[in-house]
């Protein structure tokens, strides 16, 4: 457990978080509507509210990447990170269950022609990539966790 | 942990990134601008997928006899002749004209007349051959796709109308201006995306059946079945 808390593993992990979430966020920064699109594809989201979510939620996915790799408010933009993943991973769940095949529209926003089934594929795989991240959140959680114990023992 | 400083951080972290998104959507292009507010009614509403085609409405083709499938049967003067031809052919006497099929009225050439106004629903959907036969007769063609896409190729003649820029409001309101008069609003229009899942057609033909467009028709198949028939196409952003 003491490996898994060590700086070395930290930084990395904390960086990649951060190179992924503003990776992920820029073709949907450059591209409102085709984002708008793919959360409308959700079929979750109230049609009111589709436009706004699809403006909005790239730019916090931004904004919490450079943090993270700057290490500027790096607990919040971590939680905030890991809300978002479970709230990922749920969406894509209930449509999973509802047997609506759907682009995720994570990294790319461009329908890409994929048939039902792969579509149903790739949300399976999106979930497991997306719980993934949720582990390198919750390493860089641990490793505060550990740092403010060790602090406190002194 | 100071839970009274995270929730601060995050308040402030989400206010900048709704002030970028603003910021960032009043400067977009037109293409890439979107409506702050949506107007989505079946955003919630998970799609069925069938592959059965909707029904039309009865055609006012009066001699119509093989009204079996979803597209309009079209009479073929040319076809009940020769049959009867070919079974008078070796008879060395006159053909009665009582076993002569009575001759098939002339296709109609309206397409109103053909494709008659459906105000109590928004859409019929329509396959190939009908669109085909629709853009030959001079009817309206709506790309509901991305303009983007649609200048990479489109329908020759169509215009772009995708229900996803922030301009699709300003579309329709030019367009109904165009049509203002109640009997242009009866022309039939086609509206197309990219087929299959493409629900964007559907979506803009919602929106003008809003605006009393009674006529409107959804290409099912949209622009690749378009591409495979060999219909004329188009690059560019003009019509």
């Amino acid at each position: 457990m003491k490996a898994l808390a060590s700086p070395w593993l930290t930084i990395r992990v904390q960086i990649a978080l951060g190179v992924i979430f503003i990776a992920a966020s820029l073709p949907k920064i450059v591209d409102p509507p085709s984002f708008a699109h793919m959360v409308y594809n959700y079929r979750i989201v109230p049609g009111s509210l589709v436009n706004l979510s699809a403006l909005t939620m790239p730019w916090i996915e931004l904004l919490c990447g450079v943090a993270l790799v700057l290490g500027i408010w790096r607990a919040t933009a971590r939680n905030i990170i890991a809300a978002m993943l479970l709230m990922f991973i749920v969406a894509i769940s209930i449509n999973l269950a509802r047997g609506n095949a759907i682009d995720c529209g994570c990294f790319d926003v461009s329908a890409a022609g994929k048939s039902v089934e792969e579509r149903l594929a790739d949300m399976r795989f999106v979930i497991l990539r997306d719980a993934g991240m949720l582990l390198m959140a919750a390493q860089l959680w641990w490793a505060d966790v550990s740092m403010l114990r060790f602090a406190q023992s002194k | 942990m100071d839970l009274r400083k995270h929730l601060t951080e995050a308040f402030t972290i989400i206010i900048a990134a709704v002030v970028c998104a603003l910021v960032a959507n009043a400067m977009a292009s037109r293409e890439r601008k979107l409506a702050l507010v949506g107007t989505y009614p079946n955003a919630q509403k998970v799609p069925v997928r069938t592959a059965e085609p909707l029904a039309l409405p009865a055609p006012v083709v009066p001699t119509a006899t093989t009204a079996t499938t979803a597209t309009i049967p079209i009479p073929v003067p040319t076809a009940t002749t020769t049959t009867v031809q070919k079974i008078a052919a070796p008879k060395p006497v006159a053909v009665p004209t009582a076993t002569v099929a009575p001759a098939p009225p002339p296709p109609v050439e309206d397409p109103q007349k053909r494709f008659p106004p459906h105000p109590e629903k928004a859409f019929v959907e329509l396959h190939g051959d009908d669109v085909a036969w629709l853009h030959d007769h001079g009817a309206l063609f709506l790309d509901a796709r991305r303009t983007s896409v649609y200048e990479q190729g489109h329908i020759s003649g169509s215009r772009t109308m995708s229900v996803w820029e922030a301009d699709v409001d300003e579309k329709v309101n030019k367009l109904y201006e165009e049509r203002n008069d109640p009997r242009e609003q009866l022309k039939p229009i086609v509206i197309y995306c990219s087929g299959g899942d493409c629900e964007d057609s559907h979506m803009l033909a919602q929106k003008l059946w809003g605006v009393q467009f009674n006529n409107l028709y959804v290409y099912k198949d949209g622009f690749p079945d378009w591409q495979k028939r060999g219909g004329p196409v188009k690059t560019g952003s003009t019509p």
